[in-house]
């Protein structure tokens, strides 16, 4: 099969600025409150979040992706999206290099990044109001037909006027699912989309995700911290290493029967599959516990890093 | 807004049905309990009461202001501070001699001019300093030092430069405006959820319709709040430049009323004053509740 997505040796580099406790850090979902203090006084450095990583994803494919925290998976899923460009190397999506965000991907956020102005159908078909594929710009009939028609695929029919503090955390990111399906994109890069929900919610959309996975054939780059979530959605599964990422092995995942009524979970194949990854994930998220590496924020800063381990691996 | 969209069509159904009823209340209220909305009548009345309940602190502090001179105060203070029918009846007198429109005409007329001048420029340059970092950080310290200026010590420079006449009074309100306007708009531009910018770029929104499309509606909260502050600004500022020097507006009719001796007619214009600036407030909490309705409903009992 041909590749949709291929990374070849990309490489990403951050400047670290000294950790401030400005706008970006407090205003971070990720930073820890009292962390931002052991970064006073160090120099901007130089960290390597992705190193000469190659890797391709096939068309039509569910791939996740996992590794310790800080490996570099959103930075990743950033250079597919279009939204950072790679310090070396190349990213292309049909064979064409990614020069920006295009129409032809999509990305799904953790906290789901609605516009809380916009009701979840004005959510849905934002994508829609600039000038289509076909160079014309739909009025606002179609969209709200579009949105209601994507809406409907998420299991959301008739929340079309809700506005998102109206809705719980797992109809948000259905919708926020939703909004990136509605503008038709070939692919679909998931950052960590269900982490924030709980187990149940988290179940039921997986599902839902492999059922409209099946039905439109998009290619899904997924990232997750979780291994069984890893395993149970994917078709392939990537682990990274530790900082500076890596690819350090993809694992295809072949349980037999998955479209059957039966508790994957629990088979077998699923076992033996998810402790594959789990003993390659466990040594890096150890290697990256002890180097004490932590988020890069998507502006480059890691305030809570701690610049000596990270500069020590990113030179060996 | 609640309260009020809830409450006024009670209050025009009232008059409408009382000629029928006649004006036996319990009947009244019995017929109307049983057509369509009857639990719509049961809130009415529970806002009703606690409508009550919030305005006993003020009921009580007109009691006092009719009833304290009267009884508590000497009779020399008793001249100062007239009791409140006094007042009343003055600014009925005010009313009906049409004194008291004209100089809420001037003033209105002074603090929008001012004010809408105010808003346009605040917004449209606040906007402008927020999306270009560089013109930011050049500046920045020039408006701190304009904002932290009080806006009425430099009247006399306005009047100096611009003359008694309405240039100077518009230009002191637009100034006092402007700055809460202008460092709320650079504000509320500043603190877009990056996450959101970074969602709307991954749609694929060009700088133009990111700007329209995200920074401008998640800036709204934040720009009304300095529009709300604006108003207050306003009217203060106002009041003091007519004080100082006008031949309109309820500044100089304060002043000129305390000047002439008519000490009720002083009262009957700041309240006048007090009451211009409750309405301009509430307008402006309407207005912002209607551009921020999408928001959680934080504060929405306020």
């Amino acid at each position: 099969m041909a590749a949709k997505i291929s990374l070849r040796n990309v490489t990403k580099q951050f400047t670290v600025r000294p950790g401030k406790g400005s706008k970006a850090s407090r205003r971070s979902q990720d930073s820890q409150p009292g962390a931002a203090g052991k970064t006073g006084t160090q120099e901007p450095a130089t960290l390597t979040a992705l190193d000469s990583l190659s890797l391709d994803v096939r068309d039509g494919e569910f791939l996740t992706l996992v590794g310790p925290s800080g490996s570099g998976k959103t930075t990743l899923l950033d250079l597919l999206a279009g939204l950072s460009t790679p310090t070396s190397g190349e990213v292309l999506v049909d064979g064409r290099p990614v020069t920006g965000p295009g129409k032809d991907r999509a990305v799904v956020f953790q906290q789901y990044a609605l516009f809380p102005w916009r009701t979840a159908s004005a959510n849905v078909s934002i994508g829609l109001e600039g000038r289509g594929i076909d160079g014309r710009k739909p009025n606002r009939r179609e969209r709200a037909a579009k949105a209601s028609e994507y809406l409907k695929l998420v299991g959301l029919a008739g929340f079309e006027e809700r506005f998102p503090h109206e809705l719980s955390g797992g109809m948000k990111q259905r919708v926020a699912i939703a909004r990136s399906l509605a503008y038709q994109p070939d692919v679909l890069l998931m950052d960590e989309p269900f982490a924030a929900l709980d187990a149940q919610t988290r179940e039921q959309l997986q599902d839902e995700l492999l059922r409209i996975w099946r039905a439109t054939g998009k290619t899904i780059v997924f990232i997750t911290h979780g291994i069984d979530e890893a395993v149970y959605l994917g078709q392939r599964v990537a682990v990274l290493s530790a900082r500076p990422g890596r690819l350090k092995e993809i694992v295809d995942v072949d349980i037999p029967d998955r479209d059957g009524e039966d508790d994957i979970r629990s088979h077998p194949a699923f076992v033996e599959q998810r402790h594959k990854v789990w003993t390659l994930l466990h040594d890096e998220v150890r290697l990256a516990q002890d180097a004490g590496h932590r988020k890069i924020l998507p502006d480059g800063t890691a305030p809570d890093e701690i610049p000596g381990t990270t500069l020590e691996r990113s030179a060996a | 807004m609640t309260t009020t969209l809830a409450q006024q069509p009670a209050a025009s159904a009232a008059p409408k049905q009382a000629p029928a009823v006649g004006h036996s209340g319990p009947v009244e209220e019995g017929r109307r309990s049983t057509t369509a909305i009857p639990a719509f009548v049961r809130t009415a009345a529970a806002r009703a009461g606690s409508a009550l309940w919030k305005s006993a602190g003020i009921i009580a502090f007109l009691a006092l202001w009719e009833l304290g001179p009267t009884y508590l105060a000497s009779p020399s203070t008793r001249v100062f501070l007239p009791p409140l029918h006094e007042v009343v009846a003055a600014w009925g007198k005010l009313f009906e001699s049409g004194t008291i429109q004209g100089h809420l005409a001037a003033s209105l007329t002074r603090s929008v001019s001012g004010f809408g001048g105010a808003l346009v420029a605040g917004v449209s340059l606040g906007l402008l300093i927020a999306w270009y970092g560089r013109l930011n950080s050049v500046l920045n310290p020039l408006l701190e030092l304009f904002r932290n200026t009080a806006a009425l010590a430099l009247l006399p420079v306005f009047t100096l430069l611009l003359g008694i006449g309405e240039e100077s009074k518009i230009s002191i309100v637009a100034y006092a405006a402007f700055f809460p306007v202008l460092l709320n708009t650079i504000a509320g531009v500043k603190t877009v959820d990056p996450l959101l910018i970074r969602a709307a770029k991954s749609l694929g929104l060009s700088s133009l319709a990111l700007f329209r499309k995200v920074i401008l509606p998640s800036a709204v909260p934040t720009i009304f709040t300095g529009i709300r502050m604006a108003g207050t600004a306003s009217i203060l500022v106002l009041i003091a430049a007519e004080m100082v020097g006008a031949k309109a507006g309820l500044g100089y009719l304060i002043v000129n009323a305390q000047s002439s001796f008519l000490i009720p007619d002083m009262y009957a214009g700041i309240l006048t004053v007090s009451l211009l600036g409750l309405s301009v407030n509430f307008l402006l909490v309407a207005l912002e509740r209607h551009f921020s309705r999408w928001r959680t409903a934080v504060g929405s009992g306020s």
